[in-house]
Parts: structure tokens; C-alpha cells; sequence
């Protein structure tokens, strides 16, 4: 028998009793009466900023406001954005602008997939990710997001919540392991 | 990989030996269980969140050959290859192979107590492939050759001093710059290299999804995600028991997940893995290594529904006086103590001793595993296994007879209180009341047998 017949017939065998599935949406989860205010206050503590863009006022114009010297900028919600061969050809992006599908405001994170070809390696290589997320997409909690997102991006789809941080030296938080060092949404 | 015969209360008083160190360590984890009390506190839902997550797991493990089977055919669906390992040897073997098939001479791995349950990287490196550990601290522990010492924060054991000792031998950075954001961000560059350069990225699993044949992987710092967005190939390793039924239950786990961990509402990467990269490929490890076996014990099955989420070792008052390095097992903490005997009691039996049954640990679990109840089950195991040192042995043996003789106790008690007292110190102090810190009490003039009756006769 190969292990993954002998693996099965073991769990087989060895099943316990257990309880029919929950109904998770029974529950009812904590909602909240300004979700951008709620968004915005939790990811300033996770090494992010959020802000809602102002009539007459474009991305761009936020992102320059914000970091006048910056160094290669890959824009993927231009009309045509830059196209790479390899992941790798990200690896020194500064500034990576790229479209957010939802936000959670419970856990300031944005849910990211879409369908270009390698943008994957973009989210995580970029010293400073902006995240354009359309100002009604944005739910209370988890449940409600899962309920809402789809993985396209080659089978890729991702929360992204603030910055990159880590607390393994020390239990001191640094912001900027090993992803992006600070992180920005805008909703539009 | 952990030294066989680490016996636990041995190893913990060598680590106590340092105060100060053992005061920090203690303080700085009671820090992240009063942090996970916050976050649960803000949520009004949150003992209902515990249940459902609960409900969910035991519902799972009760048809876990379905669900395994289900995920299966979904993954390969999806273009990924699914193996299964019925134990440790073999799952390397198949992730050697997986490398050796592509001939990749360097792997870039993010967090997976899987692989240090397995030993995959002394196996990878005695056939010639470097292995990177990418999260920070299990970085830290890898170029110091030792083991994590807690699943979610591995270097929790070491000072900043030390760890600026070791990137100035290994990494340049400046000799006596202690300061975490310097350390960080020249761990930051060095790993960039490595993840730029490997062939392949492997990366445990947080949760496998049945419905759609993805995983899920949540780390802070983003190395799982550069782990397998450069490397064309991407190793997925994950204990069978880590398998949820539908893409909706996430919406109970990570709610939990984080919050129960490191006290934060979410990690700040959750990432979604169903399909290889365009030009990549991806593989999925599934592996038994005597979980099957623990499935049908009526005693420990609940201990499967773990999410490793390592609020258990936060709590409890042995682990944060102790370190993961008195554990003799892999996994510390209350759920090691009880995963660890499970697998080999002999080797393991002192863990099972490693708690004072408080309780807090099962209190804190967001699946309700009743650890403290297993941990008690587990000593049973030890001693009818004759894995106890014999004075241990001996004085459960003495108790034992005491307890079923109760003339002989209470005789034993009130020569005890008369003798205690006239004894010289120099014979108590190397009890175990007399350390620094911790004097032999007062003996009272009554046992408390007597002092009941004696109020029962008051009272009529």
C-alpha cells in the first residue's frame, strides 16, 4: 500500500465522534459606525496610513506629497503599466502602487489579487506599497470579507495589514523585516 | 534539532541560575499574553469565536480521510503536485527529491515547525543544499545551531547583546550596535541576497483548505510571500490535522489566529496559495508522523486541533519561568507536553510534569483543547511507561500509600510539624523550600484535618 492509502485507512479507523458543522454566520461579530475611522486608527499602529482622496486631487499627487524623493516607482493602476520578464525585475522598486479589491475594518488589512502575471512579487518587494482601494469596499470584519474576495492572480490572492514588522529581537517591534517598510491606503 | 534526555526540571533550574535573565524572559511574555487579553477583550463575540473554531476542528477531524481526500483532489485540479508522508524520513526524502528533480542548491524557507518536528534541514544540507531560515528569529537560531525555544517567537530566550554578537561574526554589522531596528534592517539585506538567488522557497501551513485545494500561510515580516513569488518553485509542508472544510472558516481563524499569538488582530501578511506561479510550480507536502496514531487516542485527539498559535506557552507560569529549552520536545509549552509524550513517552515523559495544572492554559486555547486535563493523563502514561527518574518514582510510590492510609498520614503529618521545627538549618536549606527567595515555612500547630473538626465541634 502507498503511505497515502495506509495514512487513510489509519484516519479511517481512528475517526472520533464530532459535532456537525456551525453555522458561522449565526454569530453576530462586532460592527462598527465609521469603518474608515476604524480602518485608519488601527493600521497607524501597524506602520500604515489611510487616507480618502480629496476632490480634484489624484493618487499620484498624494504619493508625491508624501514621498517628494523616492526612487523607482512601479504604478500598476496606470492604464498601461509597466510589464517585467521575472519577479525578480521588481527588486528595486521604491514605490509600487497597486490596486486593492477590499478593506477590513477590523483588521486594517486590503485584500490583493489581480490578473496580471507577476505582480505577485511587487506587494512584497517594494520599500513602500500604496494600496487603492474604491471607498465603498469596505467591510466590518473577516467573515464579511471572505464572504466577498476571490483568488485570481495565478491562483495568488492576499490580506496585506500595515507594514512588514517583526518583534524577534528583543520582543522590540521594527517595522520593515523583510516586506514593505511602510504602507499607505487610499481610498477612492 | 533538541538533545534527547532533556529532563525538564533539571534543564529549568540551569536556566534559572541567571535571574535576571529569567526575569526578563517571564516578563516579556507575560507581556504578550496581557496584549492577546486586549484584543480579545475588544472583540464581545470572542467566547463565541473560541466555539465555533472549536466546533469547526472537531467537526473536521471526525472525517479528516474526507476532507484529506477532498483537498487533494482540488489541489491537483488546481496544477499542484500533493504527496503524502506517512513519516519524517519520508517527507524529506519527497522534499529532496522535489529539489534534486530541479537541481536547486539553495532553499529559502519561511516559519514551519513541521520541518523541525522532521529534521528536513540537517537532511538537506547532509546532501549538499543550503538551507536559509528567513523569519527573523528562526534566522537567529539557525546561525547560533540551536533549536526555536516558542513556535511563534523562536529567539524569545536570546538578549539583543547576544544577538549583536552573532550578526557582527556572521552578518559585519558593527561591533556593540545592539539597537533592534540596525539588527533588523542588516538581517533585512542579507536575507534579500538569499531570497533573490534560491531556487526554491518552502513554507509550512496555517490552514489547508478542503473546498478550494489552497493553503494558507500568515507570517509578519513577508518572507513566506518573497519565499515563493522569486523562486519558481514553491514546497508547501503541512501536518495532516491542518485542514479546514470551506474558504469561509478563515473568517473564524484568522480572527483568532493573531489576536490569540502576538496580541494583534491579524498577521500582516494572509496569503492565499491555490496555483503555481505562470512558468513555477508548487507541491504539497501532507504528513502523518504519528498523528494518525494520536487521532485515535480517546485521551489526546482533541490536542489535533491545534493552530499553533502559542498562547498555551504564553500563559503558563512553568514555560515562562523555564524556556522551550527545558523541553525535551520540539514543540514547549503545555501543547508540546502533551503532543511530545504522544509520540514517544519514554523521551518525553518529563514534560508531562512541566505544569502545575492552573489550568489558564486551557482557558486561553482558541480551540478549547482541554490541555491541562492531557497534561494530567499524560503523567499517568509516564509512570506506567517507567519514565521517571526513581526518587520521583519512589515518592509518588510513598504518597500513594500515604493517601490510602490515612492513620499513617495524619501520624506522619503530626511528627513532621514537631520535628520540622527543632531540625538544624544547615540540613533544610538544601531542600526544595529553601532556595534564595522561597523559606520553609512556619509549621502550623494543627493540621488542617483538625482544625475542620475542631470547627465542626464549635459549630453544634
Amino acid at each position: 500500500m502507498s503511505s497515502r492509502e495506509t495514512i487513510l485507512a489509519r484516519l479511517r479507523q481512528n475517526r472520533p465522534q464530532g459535532p456537525a458543522l456551525p453555522d458561522i454566520d449565526a454569530v453576530p461579530f462586532i460592527t462598527f459606525a465609521d469603518k474608515f475611522d476604524a480602518f485608519r486608527t488601527l493600521v497607524r499602529n501597524l506602520g500604515g496610513d489611510a487616507v480618502q482622496l480629496q476632490p480634484g486631487e489624484t493618487v499620484q499627487d498624494i504619493v508625491a506629497q508624501r514621498w517628494p524623493q523616492h526612487g523607482r516607482v512601479a504604478d500598476v493602476t496606470a492604464a498601461n503599466p509597466e510589464r517585467v520578464t521575472a519577479p525578480h525585475d521588481w527588486h528595486d522598486v521604491d514605490i509600487a502602487i497597486v490596486p486593492g479589491e477590499l478593506a477590513v475594518a477590523e483588521s486594517a488589512a486590503v485584500w490583493v489579487s489581480h490578473a496580471g502575471n507577476s505582480q505577485r512579487a511587487l506587494y512584497f518587494l517594494t520599500q513602500k506599497l500604496v494600496l487603492v482601494v474604491p471607498k465603498d469596499a469596505i467591510v466590518d470584519t473577516m467573515r464579511d470579507a471572505y464572504a466577498r474576495v476571490s483568488i485570481r492572480e495565478h491562483g495568488f490572492g492576499g490580506f496585506i495589514s500595515g507594514s512588514s514588522r517583526t518583534a524577534d529581537i528583543e520582543q522590540s517591534l521594527v517595522m520593515g523585516a523583510h516586506g514593505a517598510m511602510a504602507a499607505l491606503v487610499i481610498f477612492v | 534539532m533538541k538533545h534527547d534526555n532533556i529532563n525538564h526540571a533539571k534543564a529549568a533550574a540551569d536556566f534559572l541560575q541567571d535571574r535576571e535573565q529569567a526575569r526578563w524572559h517571564d516578563s516579556a511574555i507575560w507581556w504578550v499574553r496581557q496584549k492577546r487579553d486586549m484584543q480579545a477583550k475588544q472583540l464581545p463575540e470572542w467566547e463565541q469565536l473560541r466555539a465555533l473554531a472549536q466546533q469547526i476542528k472537531a467537526h473536521t477531524l471526525s472525517r479528516l480521510d474526507e476532507y484529506l481526500e477532498q483537498f487533494q483532489r482540488n489541489a491537483e485540479q488546481n496544477g499542484v503536485t500533493v504527496h503524502w508522508a506517512a513519516d519524517a524520513e519520508e517527507h524529506n526524502r519527497i522534499v529532496h527529491g522535489i529539489l534534486a528533480a530541479a537541481n536547486v542548491k539553495k532553499l529559502v524557507k519561511s516559519k514551519s515547525m513541521l520541518t523541525e518536528e522532521c529534521g528536513l534541514n540537517p537532511f538537506l544540507e547532509q546532501h549538499g543544499i543550503e538551507v536559509i531560515d528567513t523569519d527573523l528569529g528562526e534566522r537567529i537560531v539557525q546561525l547560533r545551531h540551536e533549536p526555536p525555544s516558542h513556535i511563534v517567537m523562536p529567539a524569545i530566550h536570546l538578549k539583543k547583546e547576544q544577538i549583536s554578537e552573532l550578526f557582527h561574526k556572521e552578518l559585519g554589522t558593527e561591533a556593540g550596535n545592539n539597537d533592534p531596528t540596525y539588527l533588523t534592517h542588516a538581517a533585512r539585506a542579507n536575507l534579500r541576497e538569499h531570497f533573490l538567488s534560491a531556487g526554491a522557497g518552502l513554507t509550512g501551513v496555517n490552514f489547508a483548505i478542503a473546498e478550494t485545494g489552497g493553503v494558507v500561510v500568515c507570517t509578519n515580516e513577508g518572507n513566506a510571500d518573497l519565499g515563493t513569488a522569486l523562486p519558481a518553485i514553491h514546497i508547501a509542508s503541512m501536518g495532516l490535522e491542518k485542514i479546514i472544510p470551506k474558504q469561509a472558516h478563515l473568517g473564524v481563524f484568522t480572527r483568532l489566529l493573531a489576536r490569540s499569538a502576538i496580541g494583534s488582530p491579524i498577521t500582516t501578511y494572509t496569503s492565499h496559495f491555490q496555483q503555481a506561479r505562470p512558468g513555477g510550480q508548487m507541491h504539497i507536502v501532507i504528513v502523518d508522523n504519528g498523528r494518525s496514531d494520536i487521532l485515535g487516542s480517546d485521551d489526546f485527539y482533541q490536542s489535533l486541533r491545534c493552530i499553533r498559535c502559542g498562547a498555551c506557552m504564553n500563559t503558563c507560569p512553568v514555560y515562562r519561568r523555564s524556556t522551550g529549552h527545558s523541553y525535551s520536545y520540539i514543540i514547549p509549552g503545555p501543547i508540546g507536553s502533551t503532543l511530545g509524550p504522544s509520540r514517544d513517552i519514554r523521551k518525553h515523559g518529563s514534560m508531562a510534569f512541566a505544569c502545575t495544572t492552573c489550568g489558564s492554559c486551557s482557558n486561553v486555547c482558541p480551540v478549547k483543547i482541554n490541555l491541562h486535563e492531557q497534561l494530567v493523563l499524560q503523567r499517568k502514561r509516564a509512570f506506567d511507561a517507567g519514565a521517571l527518574k526513581p526518587a520521583k518514582k519512589m515518592g509518588l510510590l510513598a504518597m500513594r500509600f500515604l493517601t490510602q492510609h490515612p492513620s499513617l498520614m495524619d501520624a506522619g503529618g503530626k511528627l513532621m510539624r514537631k520535628v520540622v521545627p527543632i531540625v538544624p538549618q544547615a540540613l533544610t536549606q538544601h531542600s526544595a523550600w529553601s532556595r534564595p527567595g522561597r523559606e520553609l515555612p512556619p509549621m502550623p500547630a494543627q493540621s488542617f484535618k483538625e482544625m475542620w473538626q475542631a470547627r465542626k465541634e464549635n459549630k453544634q
